[in-house]
């Protein structure tokens, strides 16, 4: 890829760092962003930010050091306060920072035609309000954001990458006497987005769920919309598939490669270089090349997720999945986009009660996977249509469990920030009245 | 500067040190640096923000620069913004009985590492302990020649034991968090608490869900009020119309042994010496004997909405301030323990929590108990795991019947609209009756 004149300084830095250390990386992001919010119809506030993170990692002797700032003029101290880290860890088996490659230089996930421009966001704003004005709801708050961002990741073996991204998103939330309904979306491409189509579900949640009745204790079948589906899956499941948490005793699905852990028709996978998806990217953050990682093929556990680190020190391969969390975080295991997949059916033919959203998933137990949460906006579906609203009640259950009887994947999927997702169907979900 | 109603600009500089500890290893430690600062401009409407990373402080031309570009950015908003008048001042902060600085990151280490080590067990499996220490200088100046610069350190400590068996797996998490200094000489009985907490999890049972009275200990009826009431009472959602607490003043909506308060200057973790719009901070009565008393302000939504006390606005470094609680508390009330228990009679003991979640326009929330007892006959008798309770704002206060006398404070994070402040919640052990309780247990 090309390498960036702008950031010379990074080579001052790693010329710097070699003078003491073994191997060493450097990861620049820098970004500008603007966004409007709304205050029930009018719009209250407007910002703009000028983002900037650097962070530095060294190894030395196996021990690793790390530091950040987002003032990149003082990366002296940063680089000092990396090293001085570094003496403190515990050495570990190492065996380098990965070698350049050439990769495709086109960025997967940048809109060249997206400008950080208010009156975009504005424009975007009305077109929202436009849809929810099509039912019965008092809009409460909004909000329309753009952004652009560029990030580079240089280390002691060369390597000299230069990515881009783009992303805009979208939020509005309604209300009609005491029912609430909440819709979004994101994308890296202007063009991706449906504004409108955001507002009008906003809107179209508030009024649909008022007088809703309420439901006697028992099981159910459900359907989980994307969104209901992420708060689960992404509190419990997709941090048990992290190498680090299997090796070191945090996964429940530690003892579980090469068994089933979900219905046979389900597939999980994470595809860094999908087209326009907002985790794209064709290098992890350590420089491993990006590629897609089979974790569950046909409800069977393939594999776990490893960085550098964690496959040094267990003696694995790493999948490419090092991640560096917002401007100027540590490397961590994660995913770049991951997919629920598989056999898709029409899995609102009969009468089902669908969950849009869940209260309190972050409350689950990460560990053992039980979890009881708020169902909102849950409605009783008749052939593929929605019936009567269900007032309010709660769902409980085991998320590890629940994968090995969904019942069914709807054809549509939808992005729910890192995790695209169908709706999936549950037969027998415990709901608890009230 | 023509046509500028306000200005306000909070610059926080400042460091992080952690050290992260894995089974005896350690993981990574160090130190990281951050420069942040947010400009706020009122215009002819709305507000104009910048958000600057690496801010240098700067005047004149540049300045103006700077407020002219906020400027045009307030040039599409359409809402008029009023601030409210607020009395100003800030507290001292409290001084450190140690000052985590002087203590070099090595004996950190072997502090935190010792925490950790006395979580071992046989049926322990791993074992994590983290710290985290961050020190922020903020600066604070407006266009009313308001002015403040203080220095605040948070530092403390989490440990984590996971404990399994035949692929049961539960775990036992313990913490403390502090304003008032260096927290981790003599600590080591978290560590040992956690994992008796996770082998403990291991014979426990699950719930059936349903109706049932329930005690809830300090930090869990803590969360209770975070989640039932603190949220619900914040004047930017009451503005905004998204709780069901608006027109609620002066109404009764719990028993008259409820009084709930948050209070910005009380010395917990949710302590600032001035919020973060440079208002004086006050402690506000939300509900006051069961009656909705004063919502919670930042200065624009005191104007907007009145009936409460601005103080309230707080922020990251670098994000613009909303409303937000601090330390929120339900006040002491007569009862003690052992009356709590003997009216409950039949029921279960929750304790500890994961945090909890509302959603104020509807008046619904959730909050998690990580673990709990049943209660037979005013006993504590067997163990039971992952608890959450799910409720109405304006039905379920009527139902605390007891509160207790022995208020204590918990340490947390709170988030809201992409931001997490610091916070502590509180409480006596209350008794809470008919609570809605899910569990997937099947008797």
């Amino acid at each position: 890829m090309r390498w960036w004149v702008a950031v010379a300084w990074i080579e001052d830095l790693i010329r710097e760092g070699q003078k003491s250390v073994d191997e060493l990386e450097v990861f620049y992001v820098e970004g500008t962003s603007v966004s409007a919010d709304l205050k029930q119809k009018k719009i209250n506030l407007a910002t703009t930010s000028m983002d900037c993170g650097l962070g530095i990692r060294t190894i030395h002797n196996g021990r690793i050091g790390s530091s950040s700032t987002n003032d990149p003029g003082t990366w002296r101290d940063c680089l000092r306060a990396a090293i001085a880290g570094g003496k403190l860890a515990t050495p570990q088996a190492w065996n380098g920072l990965p070698e350049p490659i050439v990769l495709p230089a086109a960025p997967l996930s940048f809109d060249p035609g997206l400008e950080c421009d208010p009156g975009i966001a504005r424009n975007l704003l009305r077109q929202m309000l436009d849809g929810a004005a099509e039912h019965p709801a008092e809009v409460t708050a909004g909000s329309a954001s753009l952004s652009v961002s560029s990030v580079v990741l240089a280390n002691s073996h060369g390597i000299r990458y230069e990515d881009h991204h783009t992303g805009v998103s979208l939020s509005l939330e309604a209300i009609h006497r005491q029912s609430t309904g909440y819709e979004f979306d994101h994308a890296c491409y202007l063009e991706d987005l449906d504004p409108r189509n955001v507002g009008e579900k906003a809107a179209f949640f508030a009024s649909r769920s008022a007088d809703g009745k309420d439901i006697p204790t028992g099981d159910y079948p459900v359907v989980l919309s994307p969104l209901a589906y992420a708060e689960l899956l992404g509190n419990v499941f997709v941090p048990a598939l992290n190498g680090r948490s299997v090796h070191s005793g945090r996964s429940r699905l530690a003892q579980s490669l090469g068994r089933p852990v979900a219905d046979p028709r389900i597939a999980m996978y994470d595809d860094p270089l999908l087209p326009r998806a907002s985790g794209s990217t064709r290098w992890d953050a350590e420089g491993t090349p990006a590629r897609r990682i089979d974790f569950v093929r046909d409800g069977v556990l393939q594999t776990f997720a490893y960085d550098l680190k964690t496959a040094y020190r267990y003696d694995k391969k790493t999948t490419g999945s090092a991640v560096r969390g917002g401007f100027g975080g540590l490397t961590a295991i994660g995913h770049h986009n991951f997919i629920v997949d598989g056999k898709r059916d029409t899995i609102l033919d009969e009468r089902v009660l669908y969950v849009h959203n869940v209260v309190g998933a972050h409350t689950a137990n990460p560990m053992s996977g039980d979890y009881s949460v708020e169902i909102s906006n849950a409605f009783w579906m008749e052939d593929g249509g929605f019936a009567e609203p269900v007032r309010s009640a709660m769902m409980s259950g085991n998320v590890f469990d629940m994968h090995r009887d969904i019942a069914g994947l709807s054809k549509e999927s939808r992005a729910v920030g890192s995790l695209i997702l169908p709706s999936v169907k549950l037969n027998n979900q415990h709901i608890i009245g009230k | 500067m023509p046509g500028v109603r306000y200005y306000d600009l909070r610059h926080v500089t400042g460091q992080v040190t952690h050290i992260d500890i894995d089974n005896g290893v350690v993981e990574s430690a160090g130190t990281s640096f951050f420069n942040k600062a947010v400009l706020r401009v009122l215009d002819r409407n709305g507000w104009g923000i910048i958000q600057i990373d690496n801010y240098t402080p700067c005047n004149g031309r540049k300045f103006e620069d700077l407020i002219g570009e906020a400027q045009k950015l307030a040039g599409i908003t359409e809402e008029v913004v009023e601030l409210g008048d607020v009395p100003h001042g800030i507290l001292p902060v409290p001084p450190m009985k140690e000052d985590p600085r002087s203590v070099g990151i090595e004996e950190k280490s072997s502090l935190l590492a010792g925490i950790e080590e006395a979580a071992r067990h046989p049926l322990v499996t791993n074992r994590r302990a983290n710290y985290v220490e961050r020190i922020e200088q903020v600066r604070f100046e407006d266009s009313s020649a308001n002015g403040y610069s203080y220095e605040m350190c948070r530092s403390g400590f989490n440990v984590m034991a996971v404990a399994s068996r035949n692929g049961n797996v539960q775990m036992g998490y313990e913490r403390d968090h502090t304003i008032h200094g260096f927290d981790l000489r003599h600590r080591q009985e978290y560590g040992k608490k956690a994992a008796e907490i996770a082998v403990a999890l291991l014979d426990a049972g699950a719930v059936k869900g349903g109706k049932m009275h329930a005690v809830l200990d300090p930090e869990l009826a803590g969360v209770f009020a975070h989640e039932a009431v603190g949220h619900a009472s914040e004047g930017d959602l009451i503005q905004e119309g998204s709780s069901v607490l608006k027109g609620k003043t002066g109404k009764k909506i719990g028993s008259e042994i409820l009084t709930i308060v948050d209070d910005p200057a009380l010395c917990g973790f949710g302590f600032d010496p001035v919020d973060a719009e440079g208002t004086a901070v006050l402690r506000t009565e939300i509900i006051r004997r069961g009656v909705v008393n004063a919502f919670l302000h930042n200065r624009e939504s005191l104007a907007a909405v009145g009936n409460g006390t601005a103080g309230h606005a707080r922020a990251m470094p670098g994000e613009p301030p909303l409303v937000r609680m601090s330390n929120t508390f339900i006040e002491n009330g007569d009862a003690t323990e052992a009356e709590i228990f003997a009216e409950c009679k039949n029921g279960i003991f929750l304790k500890g929590s994961r945090g909890g979640q509302v959603d104020p326009g509807r008046g619904i929330f959730q909050f998690n108990a990580e673990y709990g007892y049943l209660v037979e006959n005013g006993e504590c008798t067997k163990m039971i795991r992952d608890v959450s309770l799910s409720g109405e704002i304006l039905s379920t206060l009527h139902r605390i019947t007891l509160c207790g006398n022995d208020r204590k404070m918990s340490p947390g994070y709170c988030g809201k609209g992409g931001q997490s402040v610091p916070v502590s919640d509180g409480a006596p052990h209350v008794l809470l009756l008919d609570a809605v309780v899910g569990g997937s247990g099947l008797d």
